[in-house]
């Protein structure tokens, strides 16, 4: 494996997508999609804050001298976002997957690189390198979109420690979104008809992102009232744990189904990370890490397992395309 | 037979020998066929968490709140199906589309079709009819499995209100697919491309799906996936209040909250509602047609090979 043939397989994919009309379109769509969430999210942070000054001034005119800090925090008007890379960026992942295998296949470019010194795992990861800067490219965009109007709009600039958190956030939802990519590589290359293994992609998609999710959600009991169950109810915090003890059975089935879907556990990482959770808001990474030791997991053995997947469909890929 | 019946016979033979189409077809009655199972264990689950409240409030010597399910409607059970029809139904929809405009470009069939006296329109037509009929077939497919679902949970068969209620949700729903269809074949007749062609249809239900009721009603994309879950409209900023003025025209917003009503809701009908409701849906099914109708005429069908 050598470095220098990678980087120029790397370098091919990404040229070759950023050629394409698709790409322009998903990535442009992505962008659009990320401000407009950002830019609600902001609108009301900035009237949040507003209250608050307001607030300040009020208290400060009475004669109030302990004025407790705002509850207001930044990063969580990147949940929109996320939950958009989480739905629209792992359709994009797929989409740049199964464009990967087109191009070779439409242009026949694999025989001609096969010709050359090129081994299995210089292509495996040369595509995965590509594939990873194109991914960051479309993050980053969203990520300076979502910076720049949380403090235009917003009113309030994220400071260093937001920054790295929002740096590990998206940098945990380009892994996410590679390991679409990879499904979508393997699908359409075990696909003699393209297009086929597009869609079986895209029906895998909606069961891990979109229907496991969201029968985990719809089984919760607290979710089966607007605005929650128990907030109906009027039952405080400790009365709802000690109630819902009594379905430790049901709540195990449940977590088992979120369990299995890789989003969920993209969702929990991202959230705890963010601070979107309230839970985890402020707390230390490390105590995140060590609290979501189990997310990362799951998603470690996804990435084992997608990346296998990858590795064999490239293979097979090459072993057929050498013999056409 | 005329044309028009000829091409339709064969689009629903081709969407029959379509392993990908029957696999997303099996995916959405599999669900259908659960939404009742989930909305049963969901609901079952929660008479006891209900009643399990009442036990620890009264031990405390706090007042019960009364049951916020004792008049929740049998019919509540398959309120799944208000996430599934536009999530999988939708994608059915569009693979529909695209395979009626894209399988015969692709093999070439419709060149051999217009060396015949064929007109435009009644290859338009046929086109619509079958993708008319696949919809309805499906849609009468999920009222049968939604029935057994309720027959088997509430042990009996649904009364006749219900029934007529059930059919009213998948008419509704199948008009709601038509729109789709019409999306898929659009992006199948402006694009040379087949994935591009799914790609464009696919973010337009993107944008239907979880990009309008954002900006209109300030719903966060995984909170479309609740059938239960408010609007977030916390919100008042002036940004907000001119993007929800969109709401009437938002399809999918308009659909959820009409099938929320047929399935959830009391008796009521209430035409006004309900045409406010009805009309943005039809009249996008009727733009979209027109202008399917419009690109099938002008389009130049006797291309070369297309791109995978």
């Amino acid at each position: 494996m050598t470095s220098r043939t990678i980087l120029a397989l790397a370098g091919h994919e990404y040229r070759s997508a950023v050629r394409s009309r698709v790409l322009l379109l998903l990535i442009f769509s992505m962008v659009v999609i990320t401000a407009g969430a950002i830019t609600i999210a902001s609108y009301d942070f900035r009237a949040q804050l507003a209250d608050y000054h307001a607030y300040v001034r009020d208290a400060t005119a009475a004669g109030v001298t302990t004025i407790a800090p705002p509850q207001l925090f930044p990063l969580q008007l990147l949940r929109g976002v996320l939950e958009y890379v989480q739905i629209i960026g792992a359709v994009l992942a797929i989409g740049l997957g199964y464009l990967s295998i087109a191009r070779e296949r439409t242009g026949n470019t694999l025989a001609l690189i096969m010709s050359r010194p090129v081994r299995g795992r210089d292509l495996f990861f040369g595509r995965l390198v590509g594939a990873a800067a194109l991914i960051a490219t479309v993050l980053v965009a969203a990520a300076v979109v979502s910076v720049i109007l949380i403090g235009t709009v917003g009113g309030q600039w994220l400071s260093g420690t937001e920054l790295v958190r929002l740096a590990i956030a998206f940098s945990i939802g380009i892994l996410y979104m590679l390991l679409f990519y990879a499904l979508g590589t393997w699908l359409s290359a075990r696909s003699t008809t393209l297009a086929n293994g597009l869609v079986v992609a895209l029906v895998v998609w909606l069961s891990v992102v979109l229907i496991i999710p969201q029968i985990g959600d719809t089984m919760d009991p607290d979710n089966q009232v607007p605005g929650g169950l128990f907030t109906a109810l009027q039952v405080k915090k400790p009365d709802e744990k000690k109630i819902l003890a009594n379905f430790s059975t049901y709540e195990t089935i449940r977590n088992s189904l979120e369990e299995t879907s890789l989003t969920k556990h993209y969702e929990r990482l991202s959230f705890a990370v963010t601070g979107i959770k309230d839970k985890y808001n402020g707390k230390p990474l490390s105590l995140i890490t060590d609290e979501k030791r189990g997310d990362i997991g799951w998603i470690a053995l996804y990435t084992a397992l997608l990346g296998a997947l990858m590795w064999m469909g490239l293979r097979r890929e090459s072993a057929t395309r050498r013999e056409s | 037979m005329s044309a028009t019946v000829v091409i339709a016979r064969q689009q629903l033979l081709m969407l029959a020998r379509r392993r990908t189409f029957i696999l997303m077809l099996g995916v959405l009655l599999l669900m259908t066929a659960l939404s009742g199972f989930i909305g049963w264990s969901s609901h079952a689950t929660i008479i006891r968490v209900y009643d399990e409240t009442v036990r620890t409030l009264t031990a405390a010597g706090k007042p019960a709140p009364p049951n916020p399910f004792a008049s929740k409607p049998r019919l509540a059970l398959l309120n799944n199906m208000i996430i599934y029809l536009p999530l999988i139904g939708a994608l059915v929809a569009i693979v529909i589309g695209h395979i009626s405009v894209m399988a015969d470009r692709q093999a070439g069939v419709t060149r051999a079709i217009f060396s015949r006296p064929v007109r435009r329109s009644a290859y338009f037509w046929g086109k619509l009819a079958a993708s008319a009929i696949a919809v309805a077939a499906i849609m009468v497919a999920c009222l049968v499995l939604s029935v057994i679902a309720l027959t088997l949970i509430n042990s009996g068969l649904p009364t006749a209100a219900e029934f007529v209620r059930l059919a009213l949700f998948y008419g509704l729903s199948g008009l709601y697919l038509m729109l789709f269809v019409l999306v898929g074949a659009i992006a199948a007749l402006l694009t040379r491309s087949q994935s591009m062609a799914l790609f464009v249809a696919v973010a337009a239900w993107v944008l239907v799906t979880f990009a309008t009721p954002q900006f209109t009603s300030g719903l966060r994309p995984v909170a479309s996936l609740n059938p239960v879950t408010d609007p977030v409209t916390t919100t008042n900023s002036a940004f907000f209040r001119a993007t929800s003025k969109a709401k009437p025209i938002s399809v999918g917003e308009q659909y959820k909250a009409l099938s929320s009503r047929i399935l959830t809701a009391g008796s009521r009908f209430e035409p006004a509602r309900t045409t406010r409701q009805v009309a943005p849906i039809a009249v996008f099914v009727l733009l979209l047609g027109g202008w399917t109708s419009l690109l099938v005429r002008r389009h130049d069908f006797s291309e070369g090979a297309l791109r995978d």
